[in-house]
């Protein structure tokens, strides 16, 4: 194989080439990114604890549960724990722009029941004594540089305070967790400092639980508890939906649309508008060379020796371009999940994205090679001397 | 003197529109090894078919062509291929360098099918350069190089694996007269001093007198065979 002639022919249209490679570049980028947003969405869901239920209103998320509802599922069989999670939604004053997760949560039983998080900076027993404390995660503690120790104020959207000042929280510990299911860039707060405020006229907002977790003892099959606690409220005053963790994600997920199967349309739709881009200049580049395939079969060389010329220069643009695609993922990897972690969890490049994204290129590359290459192994030399005179 | 190559009976058709032609009729033809030819005659009388049926491009219908003592209707696909790699070097009418390659990488490329070093591949093209006088152009790519200097490449390179055969079709149809004086020269050289057999297909009556015999053809016929080195007159050079 004349490895020279190949180099040659892709340098020389320098532009072409260098165009059809960092189109392929762009493709693969793209599709490595959307494949790294529905892998994380993905790792999110399968990463749900098969010990833990939720409880949420059977109307929607956005309705809040009462209060009272926890005394009357303590009892139900196989509950072992209870913690109410309240959403805060709100906006953190030196960061304008920027958005991360609130939540008002029991603290007795909140870690107990999450043994993925662990305390990496402070003491838990500090948040749990302290109403005003808060745990945040590592990442957001890199973000915004708080220590243990700082105060953070933070503007309420949903719940305001009557004074008219931010919400303070005392930063008492800093977590990281092991787990897709738990971030790494939530805040986590008393939900009675929120409740107490509420109650005595400091805030204002809506009273109740956001969402009931249930830890359930080891041994209970899950749905016997979902459904003596989903009987409990079946008469009101609040019917409720009980679901398992990974269900619930799913939900959750869903509610804004079908984004893996959106995505995967996208990255199909750019697969297939490079694969034609490609395809198309490799027909020109293989009709251009006819006489020079003319002249290398009179020279001796085989009809799968022309072909294979072809192919490999396909191959070669598209591997050139595989490459630069895959290394601009792997360096923008970072920056962009540090951007999104909020709403985009678990987003990361695994084996399999990479190797999805050199794969798609080196299969669009083939096919590219092979039109060309078939109709230069079926050639021949007195046709294509013929044909250009 | 040896027969280097031989035709017996041998007929090719081309079917277009419905048509059949009959470019080459029943042809039979001895040529002697060693031997300078010109083939000449009428635009379509099967003159570059008939090359191309002795370079192994292209099968006969019919009969039998033997070139050496290889008879090529036995031949097919890679095998043929690689009796063409080992037996015969070509020259076509439009200077058929690749481009993008230089003239010393151009005169390589068959010599990639050898079983050469990547040294021994370099000095077999250089010696093939200096041969046809262009030693001080190994570099060049084809568009900085003349026509007569492409051309003179072209035959470097049919020279490059030492075949017996070249086989030029209209070699100097798109030179002057005194470039294409050079290029005879220079074939007329590789018959009388290395022994190689050409068949040179051509237009241009001046350019036949370079040869030791012009065959001509017509319609697919053999017509007669002139002997350049017996005739008397302007015709015979030396
Ligand atoms: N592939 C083909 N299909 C159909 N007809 C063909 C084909 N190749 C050649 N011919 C016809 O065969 C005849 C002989 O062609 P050939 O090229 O051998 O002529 P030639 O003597 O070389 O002519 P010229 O001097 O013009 O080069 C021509 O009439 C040509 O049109
Ligand atoms: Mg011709």
């Amino acid at each position: 194989m004349p490895f020279k002639l190949l180099w040659r022919n892709v340098t020389g249209h320098p532009i072409r080439s260098l165009l059809t490679i960092a189109s392929v570049a762009v493709a693969v980028f793209l599709i490595c990114m959307l494949h790294a947003v529905t892998s994380g969405l993905t790792r999110t869901l399968s990463a749900a604890a098969s010990n833990r239920l939720l409880v949420q209103s059977a109307v929607s998320l956005f309705v809040d549960l009462p209060l009272s509802y926890q005394q009357k599922m303590a009892p139900v069989p196989g509950v072992e724990a209870i913690c109410k999670w309240q959403w805060f939604g709100g906006r953190y004053e030196q960061d304008k722009g920027g958005f991360f997760a609130q939540f008002g949560i029991d603290p007795e039983t909140f870690l107990p029941s999450y043994p993925e998080m662990s305390i990496v900076d402070g003491d838990y027993d500090e948040f749990r004594k302290r109403r005003t404390a808060c745990v945040v995660g590592a990442d957001l503690a890199d973000k915004y540089g708080w220590k243990v120790g700082d105060t953070v104020p933070i503007t309420g959207t949903i719940f305001t305070r009557t004074d008219g000042q931010p919400w303070q929280f005392d930063v008492a510990a800093v977590y990281r967790s092991s787990s897709a299911s738990i971030d790494q860039q939530t805040m986590w707060f008393h939900f009675d400092y929120l409740h107490e405020s509420l109650e005595t006229g400091g805030a204002i907002g809506p009273q109740g639980v956001g969402v009931y977790m249930l830890r359930i003892a080891p041994g209970t099959d899950p749905i016997g508890v979902q459904q003596a606690v989903d009987a409990l409220f079946e008469n009101g005053p609040q019917r409720v939906q009980t679901t398992t963790e990974a269900e619930f994600n799913r939900q959750f997920v869903s509610m804004l649309g079908d984004v893996p199967s959106l995505l995967q349309m996208v990255g199909g739709a750019v697969l297939f508008a490079i694969f034609f881009a490609v395809l198309n200049t490799m027909i020109m580049a293989g009709r251009e060379r006819t006489r020079d395939l003319g002249v290398l079969k009179a020279l001796g060389f085989t009809d799968r020796t022309t072909a294979l010329l072809l192919i490999a220069e396909s191959l070669l643009v598209c591997g050139l371009g595989a490459a630069l695609g895959l290394l601009l993922g792997v360096v923008l990897e970072g920056p962009f999940a540090a951007a999104t972690a909020s709403f985009i969890p678990g987003f990361g490049f695994d084996r399999g994205t990479l190797l999805l994204g050199a794969g798609l290129a080196l299969a669009v590359g083939l096919i590219s090679g092979l039109v060309p290459g078939l109709r230069a192994a079926r050639l021949t030399t007195v046709a294509a001397l013929r044909e250009v005179g | 003197m040896a027969v280097a190559i031989q035709l017996h009976s041998v007929t090719k058709t081309y079917h277009r529109a419905g048509e059949t032609l009959r470019v080459l009729d029943e042809l039979d033809l001895a040529m002697d090894a060693s031997t300078f030819y010109a083939l000449m005659g009428p635009s379509g009388s099967g003159k570059t078919t008939l090359l191309n049926l002795v370079g192994g491009l292209d099968h006969a219908d019919s009969g039998k062509l033997m070139v050496g003592a290889d008879d090529l209707a036995a031949l097919d696909g890679s095998a043929l291929a690689q009796w063409r790699a080992e037996n015969v070097g070509f020259v076509f009418q439009g200077f058929n360098l690749l481009p993008v390659l230089s003239a010393r990488e151009n005169v390589e490329l068959p010599l990639l099918l050898a079983p050469l070093s990547r040294a021994q591949r370099r000095a077999q093209a250089e010696r093939a350069l200096e041969l046809v006088g262009l030693a001080d152009r190994m570099d060049h790519k084809p568009r900085e190089l003349s026509g007569g200097q492409e051309q003179r490449v072209a035959i470097a390179r049919a020279i490059a694996t030492d075949p017996q055969i070249l086989l030029a079709d209209e070699p100097t149809g798109d030179l002057d007269r005194s470039t294409a004086d050079q290029v005879l020269e220079l074939l007329q050289r590789l018959n009388r001093e290395l022994g190689k057999t050409i068949l040179m297909v051509t237009h241009d009556p001046q350019a036949a007198t370079y040869a030791d015999k012009v065959i001509h053809l017509d319609k697919g016929k053999l017509g007669r065979i002139d002997d350049n080195r017996t005739a008397s007159g302007a015709g015979a050079r030396s």
